[in-house]
């Protein structure tokens, strides 16, 4: 038996985040705001009354609640798991701007809408603009 | 997680106690009888896992029981007492004194 075998603890002690830090990451919920955003933007430049024109139309609003949910989901991940109240004292923001961007999620579904999806984008951005300024 | 030795040896896993521990520092553990003191080191049982024992500082210790932490300076390095509330005093098992290994890094803990 070696020296450092005999040295060696039998016990770890574990210091950890329970989670690896690169799981939490805005990029999912910004993808999915975009993909709102594109979808919106096929409804509304939709024309045609054919099956394959309404199949489209049909896909699209799909796609665009699909992606709000996913956005809402993702969102509610950071802000319930990743930010802690450290965060919050130094971005006093931090709440209203989740309650909004979750809250756009809803009205992106409820509507077709260029604008609300553009603040969807928007209120995500912040978001992530946010996150990344804490893992610096 | 009970060692039956007044004195045991753990190895430190993650980064969360930087930088007082690194990740792979052998720490001399002693069994502590007294309850914990804030600002002391201590190794105590995860509350959710009973068998697993972590390493975090005392930040505070009251009648509901010991708020522990990590000292990284970024919050989402550590899981500890702001996740899981403070812990009772029971689960802390004992307090690391020495660091043996690597050796640029042995001396005592504080």
């Amino acid at each position: 038996m070696d020296l450092r075998s005999i040295l060696a603890p039998r016990l770890v002690a574990h210091a950890h985040c329970d989670i690896p830090c690169g799981i939490y990451d805005p990029t999912a919920a910004t993808i999915a705001a975009q993909t709102v955003a594109k979808m919106v933007e096929k409804i509304t430049g939709s024309t045609g009354g054919d099956d394959a024109s309404r199949n489209t139309y049909i896909r699209s609003v799909a796609v665009k609640e699909e992606h709000a949910q996913i956005c809402k989901k993702e969102l509610l991940i950071l802000w319930t798991d990743y930010f802690k109240p450290e965060h919050l004292e130094k971005y006093p923001k931090l709440h209203d701007t989740f309650w909004t961007a979750a809250k756009l999620c809803s009205k992106n579904k409820q509507s077709i809408d260029a604008k609300a999806a553009a603040d969807l984008q928007a209120a995500v951005k912040e978001i992530a603009d946010i996150f990344w300024a804490t893992k610096k | 997680m009970r060692p039956a030795t007044a004195l045991f040896r753990v190895a430190v896993a993650g980064q969360s106690m930087e930088p007082t521990f690194r990740d792979g520092d052998w720490l001399l553990v002693r069994r502590l009888r007294r309850p914990p003191r804030p600002g002391e080191v201590v190794v105590a049982a995860d509350p959710r896992e009973p068998e697993r024992l972590l390493v975090k500082r005392v930040r505070s210790v009251a009648p509901d029981g010991v708020t522990i932490q990590g000292d990284h300076a970024d919050p989402a390095e550590s899981t500890d007492s702001r996740q899981f509330g403070p812990i009772p005093g029971s689960a802390v098992v004992g307090r690391p004194v020495f660091r043996y290994a690597p050796i640029g890094r042995f001396g005592l803990v504080r």
